[in-house]
């Protein structure tokens, strides 16, 4: 039994991280028809931010996520503005999209890599390698921490979203871009806000990242694949669905890993991927599409 | 005679431009991005000292090289590619290796089929030499499959039999150098998936060979697994003395150890494939203790190798090194640094970049004749692996990457530490 428990506790603690680094991809998307494959790159960028704070000043990563936060809004602002913007009422937008974030995960690299060097990087928070035990059972310190850090920020997004009249704005655009400007929703302010927000939470996540796993530069490729798994698995755009399906498939993978070996571990991803796609293409809680 | 005297300033102008022009390529495809960029970084790193020093020196022969380094994004098909246009459309007269044997293994039936000589600087499982190339030329001590005979050859050599760890637990990632080694550990059948042939046989494996005890093994996919709690957590309720771990590169070895550290485990011994680099050690810190690990190269090595024709030592190497990035080497550089001295005295001594003349000179190398470097002196059995050549053994001390085994190789060897106080 303590075995089962182990597991649960290891598959939620990573479940967490996870759901910060899904959340902004699937606001982005269900807001701007945006497939972002940047935004992995881009938590490289706010888990540099946090490295380099704390090692020049000794800022531990969970205070310096706002700072990183900020400046990878920021980017977002920037990326915005200058790519996203103009094309945001092309018909094939949404394809575009895809092309235009894979050059910007190359970029963002190959940036990364010329500023930082490929050198590998953590880190190392006393928290980050200790934990707390009960009986047998551990609960790792460093993603405990990053995954209360995540789902109070996921909160407060939900929140704003929820209340804020913004937020109104923003779930009108997300439900029907068209309808909400006849409305008189500012769509395009919409847009830049919530890629803001989106390319912010990359950011926070980032800092998380920096002292739950090791990175470099190249390392956001292995990151794609998990995080679009989530988003698909928990419907396109649906924050809440990306939540529950980076909580219910790290533990899935957990329990695979343990029964199965750490080789399927990583195959549950992939195949949950394929399985969702083939059965429920909309997800777990995103909407069919209407046929035409 | 106007005329006479023109036509020969021209001709003296075109001889001037010639030899201005003469020069040695040389290509390197190298993995710069992607999962193997940080060791492919510092390859480069390596060889693009190696050929300043020696155009500084002068160049090879009177000429200086030029080095053409493309990044194949750590993608076989990419490197590949890039060595058939090193060849067919650069022109180049010699190649230096890729890094890891997942690239070298396709690479080498390029270079094979060209006749180029392929000196290779990572790239340690015995099927890359087992596929009858005659043009291959490793640099590095042993296939990886024979690397674990070092570990068990230390435990018996240092340890008094009542410390010797017991029992082990072998984890390895599903790489191709990784499983290389662990074949060896665990005495696994080498195949040639090429035709299913037994490469080598194993049996019964060093750790057999040791009477350490196999109580846990597993293994990862190489690419995408962040479970790392999950296997520390096994490792550690397996209570293996001894644990093995074998990683595709020194970032996962970060990623277990401080995945062991959070979950306690307490192991009498622990041995990586990789980590002799610094930034494991600022990733690990005090986890490090006590690890051991095997290289190739040690910075305190007192080799004495070759270069333009003069002698030029390991510290020479750490000396340049250090001057020309502000930082201190690794293996990752240092090895790459010997392949460039093994192709630049195979140029001088068959006094031509032929690569047919060159692999003869390469092949001629013997324990009094050999290629020097700075990762000691090289001489090749018939498919291209060293001779006589042992694995050293490292361990992390304070801080320090400290050379433990083997005791009769150099004058200043440290004190293993052991058993070693957790994590």
């Amino acid at each position: 039994m303590a075995d089962i428990i182990q597991i649960v506790v290891l598959g939620l603690a990573l479940g967490g991280v996870y759901a910060l680094m899904g959340s902004g991809l699937s606001l982005v998307f269900g807001v701007m028809r945006i497939v972002n494959l940047a935004h992995p790159s881009l938590i490289m960028g706010g888990a540099y931010v946090a490295y380099w704070g704390f090692r020049l000043y000794g800022v531990d990563p969970l205070i310096a996520l706002p700072v990183a936060a900020i400046i990878l809004a920021a980017t977002g602002v920037l990326l915005y503005k200058l790519i996203f913007e103009r094309e945001a009422k092309s018909a094939k937008y949404s394809e575009m999209t895809v092309l235009l974030t894979f050059a910007i995960a190359m970029i963002v690299e190959g940036g990364l890599a010329t500023a930082f060097t490929n050198t590998q990087r953590v880190t190392s928070p006393g928290y980050a390698t200790d934990a707390f035990f009960i009986g047998s059972v551990f609960i790792p310190k460093g993603q405990l921490y990053a995954g209360m850090v995540s789902l109070a920020l996921i909160a407060a997004l939900a929140l704003f979203l929820k209340y804020s009249r913004f937020g109104y704005a923003i779930r009108a655009t997300t439900q029907n871009r068209e309808a909400a400007e006849l409305m008189g929703v500012n769509v395009n302010m919409v847009g830049l806000v919530s890629f803001a927000i989106g390319i912010g939470l990359a950011g926070a996540a980032g800092a998380l990242v920096s002292f739950v796993f090791s990175f470099f530069p190249s390392k956001h490729w292995e990151w794609v694949a998990v995080l679009m798994s989530l988003v698909v698995l928990g419907g396109m755009g649906s924050i809440l669905g990306t939540v529950v399906a980076a909580y219910v498939l790290s533990v899935l993978a957990a329990f695979v890993g343990y029964f199965f070996g750490a080789t399927w571990s990583v195959l549950t991803f992939y195949l949950a991927l394929f399985v969702v796609l083939l059965v429920r293409p909309q997800g777990l809680f995103g909407e069919k599409p209407e046929m035409a | 005679m106007r005329l006479r005297g023109l036509l020969a300033g021209s001709a003296c102008i075109a001889l001037a431009g010639t030899a201005a022009l003469a020069e040695i390529k040389i290509g390197a495809s190298l993995p710069l991005t992607g999962a193997f960029s940080i060791a492919g970084t510092k390859h480069q790193q390596g060889y693009e000292l190696c050929v300043d020093l020696i155009n500084e020196g002068g160049g090879i022969m009177g000429e200086q090289v030029d080095l053409i380094v493309s990044d194949n994004r750590s993608d076989p098909a990419t490197a590949i590619n890039q060595y058939e246009r090193f060849i067919n459309v650069d022109g180049v007269d010699a190649v230096f290796g890729t890094f890891s044997s997942r690239l070298s293994f396709p690479v080498a039936n390029i270079l094979a089929r060209n006749g180029y000589v392929h000196p290779v600087p990572a790239g340690g499982a015995l099927r890359i030499y087992t596929q009858g190339h005659q043009n291959l030329f490793y640099f590095q001590p042993n296939a990886a499959e024979y690397i674990g005979v070092s570990l068990t050859g230390m435990i018996a050599d240092l340890i008094d039999e009542g410390s010797r760890p017991q029992t082990a637990a072998v984890v390895a990632a599903d790489d191709f150098f990784a499983n290389a080694v662990e074949a060896g550990f665990l005495g696994t059948e080498v195949i040639d998936p090429a035709d299913g042939s037994v490469v080598e046989d194993m049996a019964p494996g060093y750790l057999a060979e040791a009477g350490i005890e196999v109580v846990y093994s597993e293994k990862w996919p190489e690419e995408g697994f962040n479970d790392w709690l999950n296997l520390a957590n096994s490792i550690k309720r397996s209570e293996a003395d001894l644990i093995i771990a074998l990683t595709a590169s020194a970032e996962e070895a970060v990623q277990l150890t401080r995945a062991l550290q959070t979950v306690r485990a307490e192991p009498m011994m622990v041995y990586y494939s990789q980590g002799t680099q610094a930034e494991f050690y600022e990733g690990t810190g005090d986890a490090s203790e006590s690890i051991l690990m095997h290289t190739s190269w040690h910075p305190s090595a007192p080799y004495n190798g070759e270069l333009n024709g003069e002698p030029f030592s390991n510290q020479d190497f750490v000396d340049a090194f250090s001057e020309a990035y502000g930082a201190e080497p690794d293996e990752d550089s240092a090895i790459p640094f010997a392949v460039c001295q093994g192709i630049e005295q195979a140029i001088r001594g068959a006094g031509t970049t032929d690569n047919a003349a060159m692999g003869e000179w390469l092949y001629a190398r013997t324990a009094d004749e050999p290629v020097r470097t700075i990762l000691g002196r090289f001489s090749w059995d018939s498919r291209g692996l060293p001779i006589d050549k042992p694995f050293l053994i490292a361990q992390w001390n304070g801080g320090e990457l400290q050379f433990v085994y083997p005791t009769d190789e150099f004058p200043e060897v440290s004190e293993l530490s052991h058993p070693k106080d957790g994590f």
